[in-house]
């Protein structure tokens, strides 16, 4: 290396460093974290609003509480799960439409390996993500996924469009009744967890609020027309069927979290979207999967 | 958003590190300059690949987000001082209070009418009998961190949510419960 490039080279680590630190100074108010341990899992919610016994089983969800107006969210919208929903909804639709996609998709067998499929097979792949992908350097959702090997078949799949959710419903419904388990406790999935957590926390839009603001200040408060719930055991349904009817995936559904709350939406699939889905996952541990879903 | 950093970066050489300027956005907003509204939401289409993308009511870009590009700071909170007199407008003051777009004060506290209280804050079906000062209730309303940091209530006089003449307007609708 040449004297003069590598004077280039240490001035731009200095610019790095300074970035870096410049970043950390920024002040941001915060709603205080509450404790979330190294190895998160659903039925820590015990520790948060202690609701996890009412809905921890979905097969023995209480009629009368699940009805109550003032209990109802302790149940955390379980009741719109099967078996207590024994309905058809716009999810069972959306998961035909994916298989009809999957099908195409996958023809050659090229679409399940380039998932992470062996021999094909879909029956807890669910369970795998999100993930770190070496290849793509960085952690991926399920949806993310679905759109990066749709795209090498020639089928443009946008991450949270209804066709790609509707893959998604499709290769989710084979994990049913398993449980959730992503590993955060180290490596690129560690990482994601800790900045999801953080901007979890962070407050940001007109209303200075923080998803925590919701999910853990006033959770289980009447905000007129509606009650947050625990943000533990929330992401083993999704993508969901919303009574509004419309499928959305997880970060559609973000950017509603974040328009209600005065909050500029980011783009689908953006890394900060991604870490919050890590950390809302993790948070999800050890509660089965329930697909085709349904929520308002 | 790059050659900002740089010139961030550039300029936090020599001296202090410049506040962003307001048309410095992180790249990963779902955000259209061309639009009037500028604020996104995207909205699935059945039986397609594709996202439909909606401008929203109101351009949120203005205040911090959680991108990890967004270098803007949490506005620090205002202490303000009310000139008297109040000069509140009682019936514009329950408009402001009491709509989901505007004040939305009913997302939180009970207010006289509403069939579906909110309870993320205390009811204020009498607040006009408790003795608070316009003045107190107008700082408040205007930046509730300077009484308590920690607070959830949003900043509406910080945030540039409502004007001096709405928080007035509001102060005396309140002033009115009793």
């Amino acid at each position: 290396m040449k004297t003069s490039a590598r004077i280039t080279a240490i001035a731009l680590s200095g610019l790095a460093l300074s970035l870096g630190a410049h970043a950390q100074e920024v002040y941001r108010d915060m709603t205080p974290t509450i404790d979330y341990g190294s190895k998160p899992q659903a039925s820590d919610d015990t520790r948060h609003t202690n609701t996890y016994q009412y809905w921890k089983d979905n097969a023995k969800i209480d009629p009368a509480r699940a009805s109550s107006l003032t209990e109802f969210w302790t149940v955390n919208w379980k009741y719109k799960d099967a078996p207590f929903n024994d309905t058809l909804h716009g999810g069972h639709d959306a998961q035909d439409r994916g298989q009809e996609l999957y099908k195409q998709l996958n023809a050659k067998g090229a679409f399940a390996a380039c998932l992470g499929a062996k021999k094909g097979e879909l029956k807890g792949l669910r369970l795998q993500y999100p993930q770190f992908r070496k290849d793509m350097n960085r952690v991926v959702g399920l949806e993310a996924m679905i759109e990066h090997c749709a795209d090498k078949e020639g089928m443009k799949l946008v991450n949270g469009s209804y066709d790609n959710s509707a893959v998604s419903v499709y290769i989710t419904a084979f994990s049913n009744g398993m449980p959730m388990k992503i590993d955060v406790s180290k490596g690129p999935l560690k990482e994601s967890f800790e900045n999801g957590k953080k901007l979890f926390h962070t407050k940001a839009g007109w209303t200075n609020f923080s998803c925590a603001t919701c999910h853990v200040s006033v959770v289980g408060k009447n905000l007129r027309g509606q009650t947050p719930t625990t943000h533990y055991g929330d992401v083993a349904h999704w993508p969901t069927w919303r009574t509004k009817d419309e499928l959305q995936s997880l970060h559609v559904r973000f950017t509603e979290c974040n328009r209600n709350a005065g909050i500029q939406p980011l783009q689908l699939g953006s890394k900060e979207y991604t870490d919050i889905e890590v950390f809302m996952t993790a948070l999800s541990n050890g509660y089965p999967v329930v697909n085709p879903s349904q929520r308002d | 958003m790059k050659i900002t950093l740089l010139a961030l970066a550039l300029g936090g050489l020599t001296a202090a590190v410049p506040a962003v300027a307001d048309e410095a956005l992180p790249s990963n907003l779902l955000y259209d300059a061309s639009k009037e509204k500028k604020t996104l939401w995207p909205q699935p289409v059945k039986n397609s690949g594709e996202l439909k993308y909606n401008e929203h009511r109101q351009d949120l870009s203005k205040w911090p987000t959680l991108s990890y590009e967004d270098k803007r700071p949490t506005r620090k909170p205002e202490k303000v001082q009310l000139q008297e007199p109040l000069n509140g407008n009682i019936e514009n003051g329950k408009k402001l209070a009491m709509n989901t777009q505007r004040g939305n004060c009913w997302a939180c506290h009970a207010m006289p009418g509403d069939p579906q209280p909110g309870s993320g804050g205390p009811a204020f079906l009498n607040i006009g009998t408790w003795g608070y000062t316009d003045a107190h209730m107008y700082q408040q309303i205007w930046d509730r961190r300077v009484a308590n940091p920690g607070t959830e209530m949003p900043p509406f006089g910080t945030n540039g949510v409502l004007s001096d003449q709405d928080v007035r307007d509001i102060v005396a609708f309140l002033q009115s419960l009793k």
